[in-house]
């Protein structure tokens, strides 16, 4: 019995000291050292306020939701640089269906989810079944769908329908009992659809990657793909769906964006990929495969949304410095990843 | 006098055949629209050379010189995304000490406070560094090549504005202009430092021992150390080698413009210069690579975009219009319909062979 209770937390340890745990342990770490020198500095001013914190999450859910996606897809040894032209062309067609053709913007966005969901099948099968590399297939697929944005317009289209107004003005206030009644909390803070989409989105992913066996298959393709073909996985149709699934929540991205900015246009989102590569990356998954975590994705969209944060309050850094700062934090992340995979690899040898 | 013996199915195997062939296809479309495509005339006055096919190279001046660094990066199994931040910050240094009179004296016109050759070469140094850090980064560190040229890549635009205080300028300096507008044995400026960048880059890869070094590393790195390659050093040349290129770029691509932008200098450079290199026939996956290839691989890019401007298709379809012929080449070269294309011109030879 007691061997039995030992050697079950030897592997619950083993489990906390995960190498792919690590890195999310190190992005929690360094967000909390982050958010703590801005609570120090800047609490006076509401950096501490619900409010800070819950904004983080709505000025980056369309990138959030993307990431997720994009986290399977690298988890597989891949790389899928369409999908900020996608969430682009979903906003146009948005944007074009509703002000100019008239549509109800269920339809195009449904339409749009036909599109999506399309181009990343058809990448998927070049990629497995052309044996084209990744990178060219979705870049050919970025070009095509910013094409197709431009071809519908050129210039930015608002969108002004009650429903999508609807959709976008919902909202759900943080409310504390005070005096006998609920009131708002001051600053006002809330919840709106896009938090909900991309916090849903993370928790579907996650179920995805450890609870199915479809995530199971991800993880090992991307691990050795041969290996995964010679146990008799379905490889093919595992990279054909993930790209399939990516093309998904590329166009949820673009309607939580279209949600957020209430308009399409053609060069919106312009380096998005990288945004969303940069987030799964920081939050731990490794470009080689096989090595990644829902859950260092969320902290790693959380500490790319940080900086800009922290740049506004200060008030008078220009906004460049932001880019510097994320391009520092990439480089602290992928030297700790890199010190860490070395590691694990020389104990192994 | 031994002949090399010609067979198609070998020719159709290789990938440069099918980009030749994308390349002459196009323009073979664009001499039937318009037969005066190949027009090329003299003008006197200007001294240059004018023409399309004038036009489609010295337009593609830019990519083509980025993309033969590329080609070595790709080789050695590696991408720079990179190197259109390194234009922009090319761009905006050279137009700092263009400019050193907004920026430091207040005298404005006094263009003469800096040497000139501190323009050009300042920004060649920067650039070179840049590009041994993203060497550091892959060689030493180990670390991807992917997101180690990431950090650049996010960096490098910051960069760039923090060195002109995020300001654009613009500069009249007539040296300057003659990089990106001047012209030499009447061809554009931008189409005689292309060749001569050729030829340096060929005479230095092929004409040394450097490029079976690149191709050994891509190949297989820890073999290639224990044949007594130091690969560190190999994989942050050929880095320094990108950026240097970036640089040059950066420079033709401000003196088009005369001016520096720090936003739109080299946006999308990195997916151009791949693409072009992928065209051309070299592996992503590292290993053998090919020059000439690369080169037709950025005309071919460069010839969509005019084909599209020539013909009056409305511009707002280039991009839709490029991807879908370059889709169209990369199913050509994909592996498993060259192996068709190949295993039928091989049975038909053998058919000839046996009748």
């Amino acid at each position: 019995m007691a061997n039995k209770s030992s050697s079950k937390r030897q592997t619950f340890w083993n489990k906390v000291f995960n190498p792919s745990f690590i890195m999310v342990y190190a992005a929690i770490l360094i967000f909390l050292i982050i958010y703590a020198f801005g609570a120090i500095m800047y609490g006076k001013v509401g950096f501490t306020t619900l409010r800070t914190f819950i904004n983080m999450f709505l000025d980056n859910s369309y990138y959030g939701i993307s990431a997720v996606g994009m986290t399977m897809v690298l988890i597989t040894g891949g790389i899928d640089l369409s999908v900020a032209a996608v969430a682009s062309l979903t906003g146009m067609i948005i944007a074009y269906g509703t002000g100019v053709l008239g549509i109800h913007p269920a339809i195009c966005i449904l339409f749009s989810f036909v599109v999506g969901i399309g181009l990343g099948l058809l990448m998927g099968a070049t990629i497995h079944y052309l044996n084209v590399p990744p990178f060219i297939t979705t870049l050919t697929g970025m070009f095509l769908a910013r094409g197709v944005c431009s071809l519908i317009s050129r210039e930015s289209l608002t969108i002004s329908h009650p429903w999508i107004d609807a959709l976008a003005g919902w909202k759900i206030y943080f409310k504390h009992y005070v005096d006998g009644e609920w009131v708002k909390v001051k600053p006002i803070a809330f919840i709106n659809l896009n938090f909900i989409l991309f916090i849903a989105m993370i928790l579907i992913g996650f179920f995805i990657l450890q609870r199915t066996r479809f995530g199971r298959n991800i993880y090992a393709i991307g691990g050795n793909e041969q290996s995964a073909k010679l146990m008799g996985l379905p490889v093919g149709r595992t990279k054909v769906l993930v790209y399939g699934f990516n093309g998904f929540c590329s166009v949820l991205a673009g309607v939580a964006y279209a949600l957020y900015v209430k308009s399409g246009w053609n060069l919106s989102l312009q380096g998005g990929e990288l945004e969303a590569i940069s987030s799964a990356v920081i939050g731990g998954t490794l470009l080689t495969g096989g090595v990644g975590n829902m859950l260092g994705t969320l902290v790693g969209v959380l500490l790319k949304s940080v900086i800009p944060t922290l740049i506004t309050f200060n008030g008078n850094l220009l906004s460049w410095w932001g880019k510097i700062a994320t391009g520092i934090l990439l480089l602290i992340f992928i030297s700790i990843q890199t010190f860490i995979t070395n590691y694990t690899t020389r104990k192994k040898i | 006098m031994s002949k090399k013996k010609f067979n198609l199915s070998d020719i159709t195997k290789s990938k440069i055949f099918w980009a030749v062939v994308a390349e002459l296809l196009i323009l073979l479309v664009c001499l039937i629209k318009r037969p005066d495509f190949f027009k090329i005339s003299y003008q006197p006055a200007t001294g240059m050379l004018y023409g399309s096919l004038i036009d489609i190279i010295n337009r593609s001046a830019e990519i083509t010189i980025i993309a033969l660094g590329m080609t070595l990066v790709i080789a050695l199994g590696g991408t720079d995304l990179s190197v259109g931040a390194l234009v922009a910050v090319a761009g905006a240094i050279a137009l700092k000490f263009m400019r050193w009179d907004v920026l430091v004296y207040n005298t404005p016109g006094d263009y003469t406070v800096k040497p000139f050759a501190l323009a050009i070469l300042v920004p060649l140094f920067v650039c070179v560094l840049m590009g041994m850090f993203n060497g550091f980064l892959i060689g030493v560190g180990n670390i991807q090549p992917i997101i180690a040229t990431l950090v650049l890549m996010v960096c490098g635009r910051g960069v760039a504005q923090i060195v002109t205080n995020g300001k654009q300028f613009t500069t009249q300096y007539s040296p300057f202009r003659v990089i990106g507008q001047g012209h030499f044995l009447a061809l554009p400026m931008p189409i005689i430092i292309t060749i001569l960048v050729i030829i340096i880059m060929y005479i230095f890869v092929r004409k040394t021992a450097f490029g079976t070094f690149v191709e050994s590393v891509g190949i297989n790195r820890s073999a290639s150390r224990l044949a007594g390659i130091d690969a560190t050093k190999v994989i942050i040349i050929v880095y320094a080698i990108t950026g240097l290129l970036s640089a040059i770029s950066g420079l033709i691509y401000s003196s088009r413009i005369m001016s520096n932008d720090s936003n739109n200098a080299g946006l999308n450079y990195e997916m151009d210069a791949i693409l072009a290199v992928v065209i051309g026939g070299t592996n992503m996956n590292g290993g053998k690579f090919s020059l000439a290839g690369t080169v037709i691989g950025s005309i071919i890019i460069r010839t969509i975009v005019t084909f599209v401007y020539y013909f009056g298709i409305v511009s707002e379809a280039t991009m839709a219009f490029k991807a879908l012929i370059i889709a169209v080449v990369i199913v050509l070269q994909s592996e498993p319909v060259r192996n068709y294309f190949s295993k039928k011109f091989a049975k038909n030879n053998a058919v000839v062979k046996g009748a």
